[in-house]
C-alpha cells in the first residue's frame, strides 16, 4: 500500500472501495511507529484512531452520510486544543494539560469525518524556527535527520513529508507554518488573518497568527483550508469568506498575472543556491506568462525587529497564566508566597520562551515603550501600507521562503539573533495579515528549497491558483525515509 | 485645600452573562466554583467574546453622566499577576491612543458643585479571593472564580470633591442613577465599590483602596484628613502612598511600597476589535432609556402637583417610582404619591421586605381611589395597606373583612356621638367653653368607630350638638 | 543604553527568576541592540493596524453553562476552591 498518495487520491480510493479506512489507519501506524524514533513528529498518539477508523468503514458500508475527510489521518500542532487528548505547547508547564473543549478548527475537521492521528512537536509555545526547542526534544529532518526540520511547526511538516499521515495543521506567527514546509519539502499556507479562527489555538502573538494547512500538494492544502475556513461565533477576530471554494479553478495558470518580486528577499543574506532556484522559479513563471518584476518593500529591513518585538510583547501578556496553579506540572503550592511560587514554577519555561518573556516585558515597559513597542506598532502599520501599494501593481509576491537551507540540528541554537533573522523572508505576511504559500521548488544536495508566494487579503483563491501552477513544474523525489 | 477624586467600580448586575463569555453574571449565592467555563478561568486558547448588553448598559451610564462617548470602543490589557486574576491580566479600556474608552469628560452637579467625570470604562471584575490562617499569617489562599469576568464599569472622577459629605451625596446620587438606569442593583453586596485618592492643600496624594462600603469611604476620607493634617501641622511632609481602609479597626494603614513600582504595560486586546458606537446606536440608546430621575421628578411636580420633598423621595428610588407609574392617572397621583412616601415607606424599607410584598400597583390605585370617594378614611387606608402588603387580597376584600368602611351614614354617627357625649360629660363642658378641645370628642368618636367615621362630618355633628346644649 | 537591573526589573515584572541566568541577561541585551534599527524606520506619522467590528455582531447576552464540571478538571484545589500559595 502506497502511503504518499494524496488527499485526493485518498478519497477515490475509498469511495471506489479500493481501500478501506481501517487499512490506511492501521498501516500509518505501522508507519509512524517505524519511523517515529529517527524523526520524532509526534508527541503524542490517538489511541482510538483504529476503532474511529472501523466506524467509518461501517458508515459507508452502511451508505450512510460520512463526512468529506472519510477518515483521512490528519496530524495536529500540539498548540491547538483537542478534547481528551493532551495539548502540551511542547512545554513542562502544560505537560498533562487536557483542553476540556475542541478548537474550531478540530470540531470542523471532526464534523468531515477526519481521523486526529496524533499531536506534533513544535518549538515550546511555537517560538523557534528548528522545533529544537521543545521539552521533548527536538524533532529531525526527513530528509536527513542531521538537519533541523524548521519550525516551529516541525513536527508536523516532518508528519507530512514523512507519510506519517495525509496532512497537517500548523500555526503561523513568524512563519512557523511555511518555513517547517520550505525545509521538510510540503505545502504549507498561512491564511489572512481571520480567515481562519483561533478558538482553541493556544495564543503566542495573538494580533498576527493564524492556524494553516500543510499537505503535500496544493490542492490538498485547498481541501483542508475549504474545511477549516470561515467565520466562528467562538473568534470576534474571524471574517466572514463568502461562498467560496478553495479546490475549484486550481488549474487557471498564471498566464497575465503580475508578479512582484520582492528585492529585499533575494539579495543579500540569501544562499547562492535558494538565490538560484528561485530565479528558476521566476523563469517557470514567466514562461507560463507571468509578467514578473522586481519591486522593493523598504521597510521589509525593519521587519525582523517589528515582528520580535510585538510577538514578544503579546507573547509575555498571553503566557502569564501559565503560573502553574490551575494546570501544570506537579508542584505543591503549600509552604510557598505567591510570587516566590510562580517565579520557581516559571522557571521551568526554555530557553527561548524565557528570553521572549524578558523581552516582552521589557520592550512595552515604562521607560520603554515609546521607544520600541510603539515604534514596532507604527512600523507594522507602514510595513502594511507599502505590501498594499504593492498589490495596486501586482496580483501577487514572491520570494524564496527561507533565505538558507535547512541548518544542522544544533547549529544555531545559542545564537538567538541570528535565528531571528531567518525570519526576514515569512514574518511580513504575519505584520500585515496577508496569506502566503510555502510549495516544494527543489532539492539541493539532498535538501530541499522552497518557494513562497503572498497574495493580498482574502485572495487565498489567487495564491493556490499560482502555487498550483508552479508546482505543476517541479519533478522532486519521493522522502529517502 | 481637601482634594478628593473617586474611582467607583459598579457592576452591572442586571446582566444574564459575564463580559466575555456565556457564564452567570449573577454569581452570587452560587456554589464555589461552579459558574466558570474556559474563557473566565483564562483556560490555554480560550478567546473572550464582549457581551454586547454589557456595551450598551455602559454606554448608557456614560449618556446620563454627561460623558462623551467615542466613535470606537478598544480593550486594553492590564498586565499584573495576582491570585484573583485567571489570566494574570485583566481586559479593560484605557484611553493611550486618544479616548477609547466608552465615556470620557462628563459632569454632576452635587448641591451646586460640578463634579467632572474623568473616565469611564467596562471591564471584568476578578475572582474572589479567601485567605486560610489568621490575619497575620496566612497558609493559602483560596479561589473562587465564579465572580471572574462579571461586567464592571469603573468611574473616575476628577479630584473635584472638597469634603467627604460631598462624596457621600455624589455616591448616593449614582447608586440611585445605576439603579433607576436598571444596570445595577445597589443594594447586593459588592455592586457598587469606592476607591479614593486625598490630598490637603500643598500635599501629596494619597490613594485610599480596599474600602467596603460606601459608608467606609466617608470615614476612611475624614481619618485621612485628621492624619494629613496632623502631619501637615508638625511639618512632616505626607508621602505618595497608596493605604488601605482597615475596617475592623477603622483607619488606613500604609500598603507596601512595593505596590508603587507596579508597571501595568497596557497594550491593545487584539482578540477583541474595536467596537464601533455610531451615533445612530448612542441615539437609539438615549431614546429607550428610563427617564432621568431629575426629569422624572420635575414632571410630578409640574404634572401632578406633587410637593417637592415627596416627588424627590418617590423620583429617587425606582421601586416606588415604578409602582407610582404603574398605579396612578391624573386623578389619583397626588394620593398615590402620597400612600407610597408616608405610609407605604414602613413596609418597604429594606430589600427583603420589598421582596415580600403582596401589592400590586391596582391595590395602590383601589385605595387612593377608596380614600378618595370617601369609601374608607385616610385612617383606614392604613390598615388595609397593613393588611395588603401582607396578604395581597383585594382592597374590596380587606374592607368587608376589617370592617372598614367608612361610617358617613348620619342617623348612626350621632346616635355614637350621643354615647361619647354620655360618657364624657366633663369633656363636653369644657369644649363648650373652649371649642379647642372638641378634637379630644372627635378622637373618642374615633376610637369607637374604629376610624371609620368621616372627621369632617364628626367635627360638624359635634358642633352643632354643642351648640344646641 | 539599556542597563542590566532594567532588564532584571522586566524579568521580574514578568515572573521570570535570572538567578544563575546570566547569559539571558547578556542575549536580552544584544537583541534590544539590534532592536534600535527601529529608530531609523521614520514611521511617526504612521497609525496602527486594528480591526473593526459593529455593535450588533456582538455576543448577545444570554446565560449558556459549560456543559462540564470544570473544577474538577483543574489541579491544586481544596474542597471546591482553587488553592494558591499564600499571600504576604
Ligand atoms: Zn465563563
Amino acid at each position: 500500500m502506497n502511503l504518499g498518495i494524496t488527499a485526493t487520491q485518498y478519497l477515490e480510493q475509498i469511495k471506489n472501495g479500493s481501500l478501506t479506512v481501517e487499512e490506511f489507519i492501521s498501516k500509518t501506524m505501522e508507519r509512524i511507529n517505524k519511523v517515529e524514533p529517527s524523526i520524532h513528529a509526534y508527541i503524542s498518539l490517538n489511541n482510538d484512531a483504529i476503532s474511529q477508523a472501523k466506524q467509518i468503514d461501517k458508515k459507508l458500508k452502511a451508505k450512510e452520510n460520512v463526512g468529506s475527510c472519510l477518515g483521512m489521518p490528519i496530524s495536529i500542532k500540539d498548540n491547538i486544543c483537542t478534547k481528551g487528548m493532551k495539548t502540551t505547547c511542547a512545554s513542562k508547564m502544560l505537560e498533562n494539560f487536557v483542553a476540556p473543549y475542541d478548537a474550531t478548527v478540530i470540531s470542523n475537521l471532526k464534523s468531515q469525518d477526519a481521523i486526529i492521528i496524533g499531536k506534533t512537536n513544535l518549538d515550546e509555545f511555537a517560538m523557534g524556527i528548528s522545533t529544537e526547542f521543545s521539552y521533548f526534544g527536538p524533532s529531525r529532518n526527513p530528509w536527513n535527520t542531521d538537519y533541523v526540520p524548521g519550525g516551529s511547526s516541525g513536527g508536523s511538516a516532518v508528519s507530512v513529508s514523512a507519510l506519517e499521515c495525509i496532512a497537517s495543521l500548523g500555526s503561523d506567527t513568524g512563519g512557523s507554518v511555511r518555513n517547517p514546509a520550505s525545509f521538510c519539502s510540503v505545502v504549507g499556507l498561512k491564511p489572512t488573518y481571520g480567515l481562519v479562527s483561533r478558538y482553541g489555538l493556544i495564543s503566542y502573538a495573538n494580533s498576527i497568527e493564524q492556524v494553516g494547512p500543510m499537505a503535500r500538494t496544493v490542492e490538498d492544502t485547498a481541501f483542508i483550508l475549504n474545511i477549516i475556513s470561515g467565520i466562528d461565533q467562538h473568534d470576534n477576530t474571524t471574517i466572514d469568506k463568502g461562498k467560496v471554494d478553495y479546490t475549484k479553478e486550481l488549474d487557471v495558470g498564471v498566464e497575465g498575472k503580475r508578479i512582484g518580486i520582492i528585492s529585499e528577499m533575494i539579495g543579500e543574506g540569501v544562499d547562492k543556491q535558494v538565490a538560484a532556484a528561485t530565479s528558476k522559479a521566476i523563469s517557470k513563471l514567466q514562461t507560463l506568462g507571468a509578467e514578473c518584476n522586481e519591486v522593493s518593500l523598504d521597510s521589509v529591513k525593519f521587519s525582523v525587529a517589528t515582528y520580535y518585538t510585538i510577538a514578544a510583547t503579546e507573547a509575555g501578556s498571553n503566557l502569564a497564566r501559565y503560573d502553574n496553579i490551575r494546570y501544570g506540572f506537579d508542584f505543591d503550592v503549600e509552604g510557598y508566597e505567591f510570587n516566590a511560587y510562580i517565579s520557581k514554577a516559571r522557571k521551568n519555561f526554555g530557553p527561548e520562551v524565557t528570553r521572549r518573556m524578558i523581552l516582552g516585558s521589557f520592550v512595552p515597559s515604562a521607560g520603554y515603550v515609546g521607544k520600541y513597542f510603539l515604534k514596532a506598532l507604527k512600523v507594522r502599520s507602514k510595513i502594511k501600507s507599502e505590501i498594499e501599494q504593492a498589490f495596486k501593481k501586482f496580483d501577487l509576491l514572491i520570494a524564496p521562503t527561507s533565505p538558507v537551507l535547512p541548518f544542522k540540528i544544533g547549529e544555531k541554537v545559542d545564537d538567538p539573533l541570528s535565528l531571528y533573522l531567518l525570519d526576514i523572508n515569512t514574518i511580513v505576511a504575519n505584520l500585515s495579515g496577508i496569506p502566503a504559500i510555502s510549495i516544494p521548488y527543489e532539492m539541493t544536495n539532498g535538501l530541499p528549497i522552497g518557494i513562497q508566494f503572498f497574495a493580498n487579503s482574502m485572495q487565498e483563491k489567487t495564491l493556490l491558483q499560482a502555487a498550483y501552477a508552479l508546482e505543476k513544474t517541479t519533478n522532486l523525489p519521493g522522502v529517502p525515509i | 485645600m481637601t482634594k478628593i477624586g473617586l474611582e467607583i467600580h459598579c457592576q452591572l448586575t442586571k446582566l444574564e452573562s459575564k463580559l466575555f463569555c456565556s457564564c452567570k453574571a449573577d454569581y452570587r449565592s452560587l456554589d464555589i466554583n461552579t459558574n466558570i467555563c474556559p474563557v473566565c478561568i483564562g483556560l490555554p486558547g480560550s478567546l473572550p467574546l464582549l457581551n454586547k448588553n454589557a456595551v450598551e448598559k455602559a454606554a448608557m451610564i456614560s449618556i446620563a453622566l454627561g460623558c462623551k462617548t467615542p466613535p470606537k470602543i478598544a480593550f486594553f490589557r492590564k498586565n499584573y499577576f495576582y491570585p484573583d486574576l485567571p489570566k494574570n491580566f485583566q481586559i479593560t479600556q484605557y484611553n493611550a491612543y486618544g479616548p477609547t474608552s466608552i465615556g470620557s469628560d462628563g459632569k454632576v452637579l452635587i448641591e451646586d458643585k460640578e463634579i467632572r467625570v474623568r473616565r469611564i470604562q467596562l471591564e471584568e471584575d476578578p475572582g474572589r479571593l479567601v485567605y486560610e490562617g489568621t490575619s497575620e499569617k496566612t497558609l493559602l489562599t483560596l479561589i473562587d472564580y465564579n465572580r471572574a469576568g462579571t461586567p464592571l464599569v469603573e468611574i473616575v472622577t476628577e479630584p473635584d470633591f472638597e469634603t467627604p459629605k460631598q462624596v457621600r451625596l455624589f455616591l448616593n446620587v449614582l447608586a440611585d442613577l445605576v439603579e433607576n438606569l436598571g444596570v445595577s442593583d445597589p443594594s447586593l453586596e459588592g455592586a457598587l465599590r469606592v476607591d479614593g485618592n486625598i490630598s490637603i492643600d500643598k500635599g501629596n496624594r494619597v490613594e485610599i483602596k480596599n474600602v467596603g462600603s460606601f459608608k467606609d469611604i466617608e470615614k476612611a476620607l475624614h481619618f485621612e484628613i485628621t492624619r494629613q493634617q496632623s502631619l501637615a501641622e508638625r511639618g512632616i511632609p505626607i508621602p505618595a502612598e497608596t493605604r488601605h481602609w482597615d475596617e475592623a479597626r477603622k483607619i488606613t494603614v500604609s500598603a507596601r511600597s512595593k505596590e508603587e513600582e507596579q508597571d501595568y504595560r497596557y497594550f491593545l486586546e487584539a482578540d477583541i476589535p474595536w467596537v464601533l458606537i455610531d451615533s445612530s446606536v448612542i441615539d437609539k440608546l438615549k431614546k429607550n432609556m428610563p427617564e432621568s430621575i431629575y426629569s422624572k421628578k420635575e414632571r410630578y411636580i409640574k404634572k401632578y402637583g406633587i410637593p417637592l420633598q415627596v416627588a424627590e423621595v418617590l423620583s429617587s428610588d425606582k421601586f416606588y417610582s415604578d409602582l407610582f407609574e404603574q398605579a396612578h392617572n391624573e386623578k389619583n397621583a397626588k394620593e398615590i404619591a402620597n400612600i407610597i412616601t408616608t405610609d407605604l415607606k414602613g413596609f418597604a424599607d429594606t430589600k427583603e421586605q420589598r421582596e415580600q410584598l403582596k401589592l400590586t400597583p391596582k391595590h395602590l390605585a383601589d385605595l387612593a381611589d377608596a380614600i378618595m370617594n370617601n369609601i374608607i378614611t385616610r385612617n383606614s387606608g392604613k390598615l388595609a395597606l397593613q393588611e395588603i402588603v401582607k396578604s395581597g387580597k383585594p382592597l374590596s376584600e380587606i374592607i368587608s373583612s376589617l370592617d372598614l368602611g367608612h361610617v358617613d351614614d348620619k342617623s348612626s354617627l350621632s346616635k355614637i356621638i350621643d354615647d361619647v357625649f354620655s360618657e364624657e360629660e366633663k369633656a363636653v363642658s369644657e369644649a363648650k367653653l373652649n371649642p379647642d378641645t372638641i378634637n379630644y370628642l372627635v378622637g373618642k368618636v374615633m376610637r369607637k368607630t374604629k376610624g371609620k367615621a368621616d372627621p369632617a362630618l364628626t367635627l360638624d355633628i359635634i358642633k352643632k350638638k354643642l351648640d344646641s346644649k | 543604553m539599556v542597563k542590566r537591573e532594567e532588564i532584571v526589573h522586566a524579568a521580574n515584572l514578568i515572573k521570570i527568576d535570572l538567578k544563575d541566568h546570566e547569559k539571558y541577561i547578556e542575549q536580552v541585551e544584544k537583541i534590544l541592540n539590534y532592536f534600535d534599527i527601529l529608530d531609523n524606520a521614520s514611521a511617526e506619522s504612521e497609525s496602527f493596524v486594528t480591526q473593526e467590528m459593529s455593535l450588533d455582531k456582538l455576543r448577545d447576552d444570554k446565560y449558556v453553562p459549560f456543559d462540564e464540571k470544570l473544577i474538577t478538571q483543574l489541579k491544586n484545589y481544596k474542597g471546591t476552591f482553587v488553592k494558591a500559595p499564600k499571600m504576604i
